[in-house]
């Protein structure tokens, strides 16, 4: 009876004691904050400071940094908690120790509620679950390959332009791979919204869709994996319609109605077809 | 009579642009003693005295801020005060991310706290709410700013206004007080009516969720050295309006309107008008073309409405006129509307073949009177046939055929098919794929003669490993312009010396020189047959290695020297802007390679080699392009 009374607080004793055998808990991070005797680290959390905190520059010379947003700190805690030692420095610190480990000692007046948005949505009755798209940021090589209409000029250069690039129509050059195929190996970090259209080198020559109107750009979402491929048809060119439409021309007149077929026709070759002009 | 019909058509697109309304998007005004932009990470930070000013209701300042332009959020930390108007808190930081309504705030009342303002209601934060993890991430920043500013104003998704703005070359700072950085996902911001130049850097002073002004400093080695040009963006949902005047400081100036409106799903009309003139204050000359376009799509076809109206002399028949009272200029204003009907890309029965089919009729119209070229009267109308001729007095011209009203009709049809793997289907690199499409149309005139066109295109092509591709291409063009008399005369070739020396004299008087035998039997009809060889090398998408060979067999031969055939216009990066232009080089070989040179930035530089086909080894220029990713 004794011996199970006694139990508990021989526990509790060895905790404290393990607690005081393992010396001071070290962290490093980024601060977010440093004011009214608490420092923030990025991950929202505040610990209480020691009035007697030590602040040194990390590299043991140099001049002092004032803690702050954006500077990195390797945070010394006692076993209370509280930051004792802080070393900083403007670049990145080699990871030590987890800041997880010492959340115990973050400071927070209100209990933890959950937080509905970050639990994942149950489906509804009689659906499955959708697949969960993973965003790492890591870069993932998208491999585009687009289907030209056949009337595309064979001499034409293939381009893709994105938003990336402010919608610039000669950013992206694709590479030919056969007489109706382009294609472009891009790599992009996953969790890009990546929106595209294709063109032939200005913004007159654009691809439309399959009825003639102007399209909507394109947009895929990447995910994390090592390879995606993309594949896309081009219905027809803006300047391009079947019939013979002429392309808009910036600073240049059109001619009067001409059908000649042949623009580059030595001077001295009259025309039977041409403009009304007289014979040189 | 004209103008108030195209003014008509003009109007209404302009009011509805006036009218979008713009959308509501959240504004940022952000004043700091030291504000930074990243361009190519899309990073706006300040830091010193932050003060941030939301259109969604609240105030608040801080020591340090940080946002993620495409993320569309933001982080303002150290020392924070938050003013709404539900009162004031201050705290160690705040995120806002605008996109999801959703506030994350540390205050500091007799401790931290964590609170959470849910759908833009600052008045009630839900106390201890679990936060994201990065809600407070604040980037590593490194490498020179594109930008420093005092002040900037943020429209969420489209826009950032810079004040007091230097931006830096090779260190230097440059001072541009107003500076706007678009990074709209709305692709009309880049419709641009300015015609290309050699060099272009642009100056975005002034706009905001709609609108975007910029001032251009540009050269032209071809046609006007330096010179600024000014361009105005008004872009909607649904809408855009680009009007430039370019060049500003020359003689010359051509100002552009541009204007785009869809009306519902299946229903769009642009337009493009210039209007040239040299000299603004007592021009010299004057002149205005628009273009019509309108579309209308059926559920498996759609029609197009295609208009030009070309005023080629806007001040008059004495405007150009000679000491001797002729005035020499062009005084005609054609006119032209061509109607279409596309069809859709249609599977063949079940084959692997699609078909499209068109067909569209056109009337073209020109009435205007006697002009002077050379002090000769120039015939009137749109074409003559039979030519024209010197009379006997030599003091005019006889047109025995004059049109002024032409009608004309087209159809047409493409045959394509469906790529045919064969091979090993087992592996990606032993196995080839053969394309081949076909198109071909016939165009009538009300003058007797119509054009045929074929164009055959056949490719196989394989890939041997990850990084290396090849096609082979042969690509037949045929082109018949037929008349139903008359037609084509012979060639009758230059007896000039300078063209002596490549010709073959026929050795009688007045020793005319025949350069090609084939071209003298030219009367309308061309065969232009083109064999391609490609080879691509891409290691990684950071470079990139291709190389093409081309072999031409053309009737009429090219002939070496040039002087039969004019070299076609080309665009500013060599790309000859006529299809099919007779007089190609029998072969030539062209080299392209792609590299990055900066994170966001590859070059791409090309040549090409003719075998020294009319003395010519290599082209003029290499094509170097800056493209930025």
């Amino acid at each position: 009876m004794i011996g199970r009374r006694l139990l508990p607080a021989a526990a509790a004793l060895l905790c404290l004691l393990l607690i005081a055998a393992s010396g001071p808990i070290v962290a490093t991070g980024q601060l977010l904050a440093y004011q009214d005797g608490y420092v923030f680290f990025t991950t929202g959390d505040g610990f209480h400071v020691s009035p007697q905190v030590v602040i040194r520059n990390a590299s043991g010379t140099g001049a002092p940094i004032v803690p702050g947003p954006r500077v990195y700190a390797r945070a010394t805690f006692d076993a209370a908690g509280t930051v004792t030692e802080l070393d900083l420095s403007q670049t990145p610190l080699p990871a030590q120790g987890d800041l997880a480990d010492v959340l115990k000692f973050a400071v927070a007046l209100s209990p933890p509620l959950p937080n509905p948005d970050l639990v994942p949505q149950t489906p509804a009755p009689g659906e499955s679950a959708k697949p969960t798209e993973h965003f790492s940021g890591k870069p993932v090589v998208v491999v585009f390959t687009v289907q030209v209409p056949p009337n595309t000029p064979f001499t034409s250069t293939i381009y893709m332009t994105t938003d990336a690039s402010g919608w610039n129509p000669n950013a992206v050059i694709m590479d030919r791979v056969d007489a109706l195929h382009f294609r472009i190996i891009e790599r992009l970090n996953s969790g890009t919204i990546f929106r595209y259209l294709y063109d032939r080198g200005s913004l007159q020559q654009e691809e439309v869709a399959e009825n003639g109107m102007q399209r909507t750009p394109r947009q895929i979402v990447v995910t994390d994996s090592d390879v995606r491929a993309v594949n896309d048809t081009v219905y027809a060119w803006a300047d391009m319609l079947a019939g013979g439409s002429q392309s808009q021309a910036p600073q240049g007149l059109p001619t009067p109605y001409n059908p000649a077929p042949f623009p580059n026709l030595p001077n001295g070759q009259p025309h039977p077809g041409g403009r009304p002009s007289p014979a040189p | 009579m004209r103008r108030p019909i195209l003014s008509a058509v003009l109007l209404p697109l302009l009011l509805a642009l006036a009218c979008t309304a713009a959308r509501a998007n959240t504004l940022l005004q952000l004043q700091a003693d030291h504000i930074s932009f990243y361009y190519d990470r899309f990073l706006l930070e300040a830091d010193g005295h932050v003060r941030v000013q939301t259109s969604d209701g609240f105030t608040a300042s801080g020591d340090a801020f940080s946002m993620d332009l495409k993320l569309n959020r933001f982080v303002l930390a150290g020392h924070v005060t938050l003013s709404t108007k539900s009162g004031r808190a201050s705290g160690a930081a705040i995120s806002d991310f605008l996109d999801f309504n959703r506030i994350y705030f540390v205050p500091i009342t007799s401790e931290p706290d964590r609170w959470t303002f849910l759908n833009d209601d600052l008045a009630h934060p839900v106390k201890g709410r679990i936060m994201p993890g990065d809600v407070f991430f604040l980037p590593q920043l490194s490498g020179t700013p594109s930008i420093t500013a005092k002040t900037a104003t943020v429209g969420t998704r489209t826009f950032v206004r810079f004040g007091d703005a230097d931006t830096y070359l090779a260190g230097v700072g440059i001072p541009l007080r107003s500076y706007v950085v678009n990074f709209s996902s709305n692709q009309y911001f880049a419709q641009n009516s300015l015609s290309g130049a050699n060099f272009d850097l642009t100056w975005n002073f002034a706009g905001n969720d709609n609108s975007l002004s910029a001032l251009h400093v540009r050269y032209d080695d071809m046609n006007y050295g330096p010179f600024l040009s000014f361009e105005q963006h008004l872009v909607g949902q649904h809408e855009y309006a680009v009007f430039s005047i370019n060049p500003l400081t020359k003689q010359d100036k051509f100002a552009n309107l541009q204007l785009y409106e869809q009306l519902g799903r299946e229903f769009q009309i642009q337009t493009f008008t210039q209007f040239y003139t040299r000299n603004l204050i007592d021009p010299e000359a004057a002149a205005q073309t628009t273009y019509i376009t309108a579309n209308k799509a059926f559920p498996h076809s759609y029609l197009t409405a295609y208009s030009i109206l070309t005023n080629y002399n806007l001040l008059g028949p004495s405007a150009y006129d000679t000491a001797n009272g002729e005035y020499v200029g062009a005084l005609n204003h054609p006119s032209q509307l061509q109607l279409t009907w596309t069809s859709f890309n249609n599977r063949i029965f079940n084959w692997p073949l699609y078909e499209q089919t068109y067909v569209s009729y056109g009337f073209n119209h020109d009435s205007v009177g006697v002009q002077y070229v050379n002090s000769l009267p120039n015939p009137p109308g749109l074409q003559s046939f039979p030519a024209c001729y010197l009379n006997k007095t030599g003091t005019a011209y006889t047109c025995p055929g004059l049109y002024y009203n032409i009608l004309n009709q087209i159809a047409g049809y493409t045959v394509s098919m469906e790529p045919l793997k064969f091979g090993n289907l087992n592996s990606a690199y032993d196995n080839y794929y053969l394309n081949a499409s076909i198109n071909a149309q016939r165009q009538w005139y009300q003058v007797p003669h119509h054009v045929n066109t074929t164009t055959t295109t056949a490719s196989l092509s394989r890939q041997f490993t990850r990084q290396i591709g090849t096609y082979l291409a042969y690509q037949v063009a045929n082109t018949n312009d037929l008349y139903e008399t008359g037609g084509y005369p012979a060639y009758v070739p230059s007896t000039a010396p300078a063209l002596q020396g490549n010709c073959v004299p026929d050795g009688k008087p007045p020793y005319y020189t025949y350069c090609d035998y084939g071209y003298a039997a030219f009367r309308g009809a061309s065969t232009l047959r083109t064999l391609n060889l490609g080879i691509n090398y891409i290691p990684s998408p950071e470079f990139n290695f291709t190389l093409l060979m081309r072999k031409h067999d053309d009737f009429p031969k090219p002939f070496a020297g040039g002087q039969v055939f004019g070299s076609p216009l080309t665009n500013p990066i060599g790309q000859p802007l006529t299809l099919n232009y007779l007089g190609q080089p029998p072969y030539d070989i062209t080299p392209d390679v792609r590299f990055k040179v900066l994170p966001h930035m590859l070059l791409d530089i090309s040549r090409t080699y003719y075998f020294n086909f009319a003395n010519e080894r290599w082209s003029h220029n290499f094509i170097v392009q800056v493209l930025p990713q």
